[in-house]
């Protein structure tokens, strides 16, 4: 019974996960993309979930179906709702060589884990009870891969200063509000 | 653990009753409570005290017709406060309210699901719950849901940073992500208000903010947006907007209440679930008399707040926190 409502669960996830990555790409409308988008990194959340990894399932909900989207609706929103789709019009030679490039992909991912994982996929996982739980993943970041974590935090903060930066710089560039001569003339 | 499946089954359905009985109430409370800080009666008509205005608004709200522009986006137009209200009322799944019994055999623990990482789900849920807020305003195809959305949008994520980093005080002192236990800890130790009273204060200042409540009520400032987000809705859509607000409010007093002031604890443990109500009814005075109180901010002063007092206030204590826990520990 457990083991089969584990398959459903699996089955709807992975298939909500292609569904709506296939819908980011084909919706005319950006906003539409931006929302499959957000089922993608949700459906992604349950394959973890499954994978008993909770804490990252979690994370990927708050910080990206939930931080990082809102962001990317909250541009989409205010372009407007006409707003063409980004690629539309293009050569059909960039969709066919993005459509071989996506297989040549998969083939490569399935061979790959096909040949690694070939005698381990058919057993039952070998995980403990700590596997997924937030102090085993501090555990983990801050021994074993501590230099990339470091490293990504570093990316991070030259991101952060980096949009500082290039935010201040545009509002130099833009033309002051002359608000003082625009008074001036009405009240001639 | 004897606790089968139909037992959390039942705590759902009436944890789920309480707390929407506990909306339509918190309206009256809220009308009374500020009719008379305003020298006013407020609802008195509908039967004694005006105790039957909250089912009153409950029959016009579901006999009203339900009117939508004509260029709404039908699908995400009727979805948008469905989501909102869910996450809201899911989010209270994982707050405990008490120590938990033992009858018949049976064992029933005083949460519905009791998971390790309940507080980045509650956080999770309420990202996930602002876009009920977003789609909705952009599905009205109205320009004032729009800007009201848009205001929702950036007040939430603003201050959403705020309250996460005001909690770490709490999460470290506890060394546990799971609501139980810090309940745990602030029953053999002391409740956290005393030593994260920083955290505290940046946690109720942020959280009204979350909630959309006065004074940082500019997402539906009604002198300059009509009434933001929903502007375009009427009828019961509405009032599920009504709800997944008046909802939030309380989940976020419950989780004040569970993080800070000890959630059920109180003398004899078996009232576990009284005193918990009993404070979340407090801290729910509380916002109402901030209403009441205090006028609404600008923009720039709600913006200026969050980022330039709380961010670093909530930081630095967690900061002063992750120091003093190594020290002692």
């Amino acid at each position: 019974m457990g083991n089969f409502l584990v398959w459903v669960v699996w089955f709807v996830a992975a298939f909500a996960c292609l569904g709506s990555a296939a819908a980011v790409v084909s919706f005319a409308n950006p906003f539409y993309s931006a929302l499959a988008l957000i089922g993608n990194l949700g459906s992604l959340a349950v394959l973890y979930l499954l994978l008993s990894a909770e804490f990252v399932a979690a994370a990927q909900v708050l910080v990206y179906a939930g931080a990082v989207m809102v962001m990317f609706l909250f541009v989409i929103a205010y372009l407007g709702r006409h707003a063409d789709a980004p690629w539309a019009g293009g050569p059909s030679w960039q969709a066919l060589g993005a459509v071989a490039a996506a297989g040549a992909l998969m083939v490569e991912i399935v061979v790959v884990v096909g040949l690694k994982a070939s005698g381990r996929l058919a057993k039952a996982p070998d995980v403990g009870v700590a596997f997924g739980s937030p102090s085993e993943i501090g555990r983990v970041f801050l021994s074993d891969h501590l230099l990339a974590f470091e490293i990504t935090s570093i990316v991070l903060l030259a991101a952060a200063v980096g949009g500082v930066v290039l935010g201040s710089q545009a509002h130099e560039d833009e033309p002051k509000p002359s608000s003082g001569s625009a008074a001036g003339t009405r009240a001639k | 653990m004897n606790e089968p499946w139909w037992i959390d089954l039942i705590k759902a359905v009436i944890l789920i009753n309480l707390l929407l009985g506990m909306f339509a109430y918190m309206t009256w409370v809220e009308r009374k409570l500020l009719g008379r800080m305003q020298l006013r009666y407020g609802p008195n008509r509908a039967g004694p005290f005006g105790l039957l205005q909250p089912i009153a608004d409950l029959v016009k709200l579901i006999r009203k017709e339900s009117f939508y522009p004509a260029t709404a986006v039908d699908f995400l137009y009727i979805t948008a406060p469905i989501v909102s209200t869910f996450t809201a009322l899911l989010a209270f799944a994982v707050i405990p309210w008490g120590e938990g019994w033992h009858i018949a055999g049976y064992d029933i623990s005083g949460e519905i699901a009791d998971v390790p990482i309940s507080l980045i789900l509650i956080f999770a849920l309420g990202a996930l719950g602002v876009y009920g807020f977003i789609v909705g305003g952009w599905a009205s195809d109205s320009k004032y849901a729009l800007l009201g959305s848009m205001r929702t949008c950036a007040q939430l994520v603003s201050y959403e940073v705020a309250l996460a980093l005001s909690v770490l005080g709490v999460v470290l002192m506890a060394g546990s992500l799971s609501l139980t236990q810090i309940i745990d800890e602030q029953q053999h130790t002391i409740w956290y208000v005393i030593p994260q009273f920083v955290g505290f204060v940046v946690f109720l200042a942020a959280g009204t903010a979350e909630t959309n409540r006065p004074p940082f009520d500019l997402p539906e400032a009604d002198t300059e947006l009509v009434a933001g987000y929903h502007t375009e809705y009427s009828g019961m859509r509405f009032g599920l907007f009504s709800m997944a607000e008046y909802v939030n409010m309380i989940v976020l007093s419950s989780l004040c209440v569970t993080l800070f002031l000890g959630g059920w604890l109180g003398p004899w443990p078996p009232l576990g679930p009284l005193w918990f109500l009993l404070k979340v009814l407090i801290l729910i005075g509380f916002f109402i008399w901030l209403r009441a109180t205090l006028p609404r901010l600008r923009y720039d002063q709600l913006m200026a707040f969050g980022w330039k007092v709380l961010l670093p206030v909530a930081t630095l204590n967690a900061l002063v926190t992750a120091a003093l826990v190594v020290a002692f520990s």
